[in-house]
């Protein structure tokens, strides 16, 4: 493909600018796209860690998490039936520090279980974060609503709920806290799905929709890498197209000599793959750079993964941008371009 | 020897309701190693008729033999492969490739015509045909550094170093002054008898008469003896 690349080297602004803009919509692609995964890390990595399985709301709970209460009898049922299962609670509130400095957190509370640690009455365990603030093993933490005081038994790494680090707490402690017997959630680990009368049933990736604000969040950034990436797919087939058609004459000698038209497709792709991939390798360095350097409190999280789906995405789009554009070449008469050449 | 034979080929146009019957059975025999020139007033057909014997459009009626086969009757990708190997063509503008340089022009060229020459051999060919329109000394110059006649030069050697059979050449002297129309028509004739090429062109231009083997006048759609 010596003259589609001939033609990029004689005309290096034209295709520098066209790379310019597609490595910056790639980049901004990636950080977002980091951006997202980093929030909803924050957001959910409570639940979004849990291995495969069920999750249980009282069936009036309209599917959010906050209202539902499951009967103290159905799951002592339930625990017996599944000796894997647990019931849960998580509640959004405060802990003071021992300079009565007030830290968010979210209370989680659950039934002897694997999935979740158990914490003694008196004690909590904290997610590593709070280290930050300040918080060590040992120190005496408070809250209002509890009597009692809880000692910092330890730290567990990125259990966050809601934007805020989990804080695991005694299931009797928890019930003194909020006055409630009854636990929100069953989660049963595994495969199989058994259906309970007035329960109703989440997999783990309907159940994050059940936080509230996770979908929300999800869907607006989501929605952004989309457009980006059509807009970048638009971009290709405009770019090439204002090329096409200030190249029409060309193309129509072409032909007339005798060139076949995938020739000269294959001149479009060649010239859309090349600037594909440098803008891309160069927005894959910079975004896992940024991943590397990002600071600590930041919720950004891009894998190499992420990355490499949505390049391959770019080049599928880019391809199909700039062959949709290729089309006005096939409908080129090469006659007509002779004739329109001497005009 | 006969190479090329038109047969009685008729073109019609249709605008909206109206049918214009622009070419009215047209004979043509072109020998080779020979130059042949239409001439006649202008909208008589003969760009049509030129064009329709290179394979840039259909006739509506006749035949078409090039080489015993009818052309008439080949499908588009064949048509299109004979252009590219066994055609040459020079139009009025020289239509050169902007960003490629007067050898990459060339090269493309054996390229498109899926010359079995080695890389080497190319590039030899093209030192070769640029000897032959003395253009060897700007074979690194891009086309908008060159004038109009060493354009038309390239466009020439661009048209001939596939080596083809025939040479379709429509005013190819149009956009020239007097002097380098005069060259490229001695150059014309030159490589029509130094290849053994079978040459067709279409002028305007009494001037250019002299260089030819032949001259036939169009007018009307017809061939006038
Ligand atoms: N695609 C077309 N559609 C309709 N009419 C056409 C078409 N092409 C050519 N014609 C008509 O056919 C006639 C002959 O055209 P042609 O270009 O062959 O003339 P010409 O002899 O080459 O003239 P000139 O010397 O001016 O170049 C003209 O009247 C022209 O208007
Ligand atoms: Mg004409």
């Amino acid at each position: 493909m010596k003259i589609a690349w001939k033609e990029m080297r004689k005309n290096k602004t034209k295709f520098l600018i066209l790379g310019s803009i597609i490595f910056l919509v790639s980049f901004l692609t990636f950080i977002i796209s980091g951006l997202a995964n980093g929030l909803s890390q924050d957001n959910a990595a409570l639940i979004k860690d849990l291995p495969e399985g069920q999750f249980y709301l009282n069936e009036n709970a309209k599917q959010t998490y906050n209202l539902s209460k499951i009967d103290t009898g159905l799951q002592e049922e339930i625990v017996k039936e599944h000796p894997q299962a647990t019931a849960f609670s998580v509640q959004m509130g405060f802990v003071n520090d021992v300079e009565d400095k007030q830290h968010s957190v979210a209370f989680l509370t659950s039934t002897e279980s694997d999935v979740f640690e158990d914490v003694r009455e008196g004690e909590i365990l904290l997610d590593s974060s709070l280290k930050e603030d300040g918080i060590r093993v040992g120190d005496v933490l408070t809250n209002n609503q509890f009597s009692g005081e809880f000692t910092v038994k330890g730290f567990v790494d990125k259990k966050k709920y809601s934007h805020a680090p989990v804080a695991y707490i005694n299931i009797t402690n928890y019930q003194e806290m909020y006055r409630v017997m009854e636990m929100q959630t069953i989660f049963i680990p595994g495969k199989d799905a058994p259906a309970y009368n007035g329960l109703e049933s989440f997999s783990n990736k309907t159940f994050l929709n059940a936080i509230p604000s996770y979908s929300a969040e999800q869907m607006s950034l989501n929605m952004i890498i989309w457009f980006l990436v059509v807009i970048s797919g638009m971009l290709f087939a405009i770019f090439f197209y204002m090329m096409n058609v200030q190249k029409i004459g060309l193309y129509g000698i072409l032909k007339a000599i005798g060139m076949k038209t995938i020739a000269l497709f294959k001149m479009i792709w060649f010239q859309m793959i090349a600037i594909t991939l440098v803008a891309l390798s160069l927005s894959i360095g910079l975004s896992q750079f940024f991943n590397f350097v990002a600071p600590e409190g930041m919720p950004f999280h891009l894998s190499l993964d992420t990355v490499l789906m949505l390049s391959a995405v770019f080049l599928i789009v880019g391809f199909v941008g700039a062959t949709i554009s290729g089309f006005q070449i096939k409908k080129i008469e090469p006659l007509q371009a002779i004739q329109q050449g001497e005009m | 020897m006969a190479t090329f034979l038109i047969e009685d080929v008729t073109k019609t146009f249709t605008n909206g309701e109206v049918e214009e019957q622009i070419l009215k059975g047209v004979d043509l025999t072109l020998k080779e190693g020979e130059m042949t020139a239409l001439i006649g007033p202008s909208g008589s057909g003969k760009s049509t008729i030129l064009t329709i014997a290179a394979g840039l459009q259909r006739a509506t009626d006749g035949e078409i033999l090039f080489e015993g086969k009818d052309m008439t009757k080949m499908s588009q990708e064949e048509i299109r492969q004979v252009r590219a190997s066994e055609f040459g063509f020079v139009f009025q503008s020289s239509h050169l490739v902007p960003f490629l340089t007067v050898e990459e022009q060339l090269l493309l060229m054996l390229d498109v015509a899926e010359s079995k020459l080695t890389k080497k051999e190319q590039e030899k060919e093209v030192d070769k045909i640029l000897k032959l329109v003395e253009m060897d000394h700007r074979k690194d110059a891009y086309p908008a550094s060159l004038s109009g006649g060493e354009r038309q030069r390239i466009a020439i050697a661009r048209a001939i170093i596939h080596r083809p059979k025939i040479l379709f050449a429509d005013e190819p002297t149009a956009s020239l002054d007097t002097k380098r129309s005069k060259d490229v028509m001695e150059l014309l004739r030159q490589l029509t008898k130094t290849l053994k090429l079978t040459t067709l062109m279409v002028t305007h231009d009494e001037e250019m008469l002299p260089y030819v083997d032949r001259i036939i006048t169009m007018r009307d759609g017809y061939i006038e003896e």
